[in-house]
């Protein structure tokens, strides 16, 4: 008999997440800032960073995400097939439990962008029901399991790749709650968000993306406060001839949760196709920023960044919260969210307010500006694409001026540390038909440097930025060789860690982005570091493994530059300065680590 | 060709050359009929999909496949949880679940 838990596991999450030694959940906390206090490491010191310890998962592909730390376990994520690790920390040598999944290889041919997957979610347990670990599996499934053993408690289906409907999201838990996202809009998939008990995997709701309002929980208090967003029936209305019912809006990125307020924070992706002129209208609630009321899953606000997406800018990056003074000094809790179409929307997470909008880069050219009272995106059309048309010299591209990483936010500073894509394109739509399982994108794209990178040698693709979200200034901009793809990392010591796909983690000075460390990591990076300490020592650690989109050339061999949604000729260097790879690498000072004592984890007869 | 065809030519090739020209009314997105509905079409492009060039041609047994596999994992994720609830043991495959 499975009976359901009365103590709070949600609070035990949330003091779980406040202690240093831990990272239960990707963000570190609700805030979802990848931000630790722990000073041990700082500026002064971090040229001594050496490796205490490294582990390979045994798989290739894109490594995204971070491992989760929790009461001295590391655990560890892999890309398809999706095995899962559990290291003890006072010797990371021996694999306490391994859960490795069997899954239908067919998966993997409807995965549009690498077979990666962005981690783990930790439930604490309660009176009734042990800790558990949950993951996704590429072929659809949820699968929770007993954090202690590693065995599968309940796995239920959530996607059904027939349709072209996989999983690459971590699942995020709230409360006694796990969610489970969806991928597949370039497959023509209608996004879907589901929440389950934690305890036996029973539904409790599911919001649809598109549709009507009662599927896409949306009641008569929806955007109360600001109805010029648009309030009942759009996800009808905005569509012809029933595209909605394969018009994308997929979440696979990241979520944030305000306990207070209990909403979760989350976007929904581009709509399906890729060719806009196949999809007349405003296409909602694809490219929203959501909060959701956690326990009925109605939406409280939906924001919507791009109305009638034309360049695949699709709305699922990360959401920072952060309580800052406005303007007129009123103190707001605020969402931060740095969206691929180029603009780092910051909204009053209460109600859905707009409190900013700005360009990440001012290359930025599809959008002069966003109109602050209506929201809305005045659109340049001579950057538009449709039908018969090439558009040319659109910035960001399709892969966004910001995609799936993990960014970070400094409460002391007041910044987001923002890792950036510098990448434009030219497009081109086509027509093609429907068929469920098949991919439905319908464009052909070329991807290269922007206009600060350099377009002969296919290098210069990334920035990382440290952002004031009031004033909408960047205190201080970095070029990089490649995309900063993976997200960034924070402490109080006044660094931001973050990987590359060149296959370095690298450390700045947060308040100047002046570069004090790096190391040579066997691959490159598509995950965030995270930081703990464990008996007195502050560790770093990161998952090497290039991958991911912009991986896809050097993956799966192709040469053709459109291959790959375009991203094969924008990377088509990158092979000079990585391969693929798997595994952790874990750094500390002086690379003091477990096996100082070198007779730890030895054989003895 | 008469003088009066010749005209007619040249007008609607006039029309023709403005609606291509992106600087005449182009999307900008501000022009909304109410809230949250601001898309127009470029010019010269059709304001309804459905009889038109670009029209897709959906074929509604595709369109509907989505919804019917979300509804058949939905009975089989009750199916387990259910069996679950009641005897605490999980049984991925529906057909083994004792009735």
């Amino acid at each position: 008999m499975v009976s359901v838990g009365v103590a709070r596991a949600n609070e035990k999450l949330v003091e779980l997440s406040k202690d240093n030694g831990n990272w239960v959940m990707n963000g570190r906390t609700y805030e979802a800032q990848n931000y630790s206090p722990l000073t041990q490491i700082s500026t002064s010191n971090v040229k001594n960073l050496r490796v205490a310890w490294s582990f390979s998962d045994g798989v290739l592909n894109g490594h995204e995400g971070a491992p989760l730390v929790v009461n001295g376990m590391m655990y560890i994520q892999s890309p398809f097939p999706n095995r899962t690790f559990a290291l003890n920390l006072d010797n990371p040598g021996r694999i306490v439990w391994e859960n490795n999944p069997k899954q239908s290889s067919a998966a993997r041919s409807v995965a549009c962008c690498d077979v990666v997957n962005r981690g783990l979610a930790y439930w604490p347990g309660d009176d009734t029901t042990g800790p558990l670990l949950f993951k996704n599996l590429l072929d659809g499934h949820l699968v929770a399991m007993d954090a202690k053993t590693g065995k599968t408690v309940w796995k239920i289906e959530n996607n059904d790749i027939r349709v072209g409907s996989t999983l690459t999201q971590a699942p995020y838990v709230v409360k006694d709650e796990v969610l489970a996202g969806s991928s597949g809009a370039e497959l023509g998939v209608r996004g879907y968000i589901t929440a389950y008990d934690v305890h036996t995997g029973a539904q409790k709701w599911r919001a649809y993306a598109t549709g009507s309002d009662e599927s896409m929980l949306i009641g008569k208090n929806f955007n109360i406060t600001n109805p010029q967003y648009g309030t009942s029936n759009l996800g009808l209305e905005t569509w012809q001839d029933n595209g909605w019912k394969i018009g994308g809006g997929t979440n696979w990125g990241w979520y944030a949760y305000d306990p207070q307020e209990n909403l979760i924070y989350y976007g929904s992706g581009n709509p399906s196709p890729w060719n806009a002129t196949m999809r007349p209208g405003d296409n909602k609630w694809t490219m929203t920023i959501f909060g959701r009321d956690a326990d009925t899953g109605m939406a409280k606000f939906g924001y919507q960044k791009t109305p009638h997406d034309e360049w695949d800018y699709a709305g699922v990056d990360v959401m920072m919260l952060s309580e800052q003074r406005d303007k007129d000094g009123k103190l707001r809790k605020l969402l931060t969210h740095p969206d691929r179409n180029g603009i780092v929307y910051t909204l009053d997470r209460t109600n859905g307010d707009l409190v900013s909008a700005n360009k990440i880069d001012d290359t930025v050219n599809w959008v002069r500006h966003v109109d602050m009272k209506t929201g809305i995106p005045i659109r340049d059309p001579e950057y538009a694409t449709y039908m018969d048309h090439k558009a040319r010299g659109v910035c960001p591209a399709a892969m966004g001026y910001h995609n799936q990483g993990f960014d970070s936010y400094d409460p002391q500073k007041q910044r987001f540390m923002l890792g950036a894509n510098h990448l434009c394109m030219d497009w081109e739509p086509f027509m093609l038909p429907y068929r469920a399982g098949q991919f439905f994108v319908g464009a052909t794209l070329s991807i290269y440097p922007g206009p600060k990178g350099n377009r002969q040698t296919g290098e210069g693709s990334g920035q990382i930025k440290s952002y004031d979200a009031i004033t909408g200034k960047m205190s201080w901009s970095k070029m990089e060789r490649f995309a900063v793809w993976g997200g960034t990392m924070s402490t109080a010591g006044n660094l931001v860690f973050y990987g590359t796909l060149d296959g370095f983690i690298k450390a700045r000075d947060s308040r100047t982005g002046e570069l004090l460390w790096k190391f040579k990591l066997p691959s490159g990076v598509v995950g965030n570091p995270i930081t703990f300490e464990h008996k007195g020592i502050q560790y770093v650690a990161i998952y090497y493994g290039v991958g991911g989109w912009p991986g896809v050339g050097l993956v799966f061999d192709l040469t053709d530059p459109s291959a790959g949604l375009g991203a094969v000729g924008a990377f088509k260097e990158m092979a000079h300065y990585t391969q693929q790879g798997g595994g952790v690498m874990v750094f500390s000072l002086n690379g003091k680590g477990p096996y100082d004592d070198v007779n730890l984890g030895e054989y003895e007869n | 060709m008469t003088i009066r065809m010749i005209f007619s030519a040249t007008a609607t090739a006039t029309l023709a050359l403005a609606f291509a020209s992106p600087a005449f009314a182009a999307y900008d997105g501000t022009h909304c009929k109410k809230p949250g509905v601001c898309w127009e079409p470029q010019p010269g492009y059709p304001e309804q999909l459905v009889g038109s060039k670009y029209d897709p041609h959906f074929d509604p047994a595709e369109l509907a496949k989505q919804q019917e596999s979300e509804d058949a994992m939905v009975a089989r994720n009750k199916a387990r949880t259910a069996y679950f609830i009641k005897t605490g043991t999980w049984v991925e495959d529906v057909n083994q679940i004792p009735k």
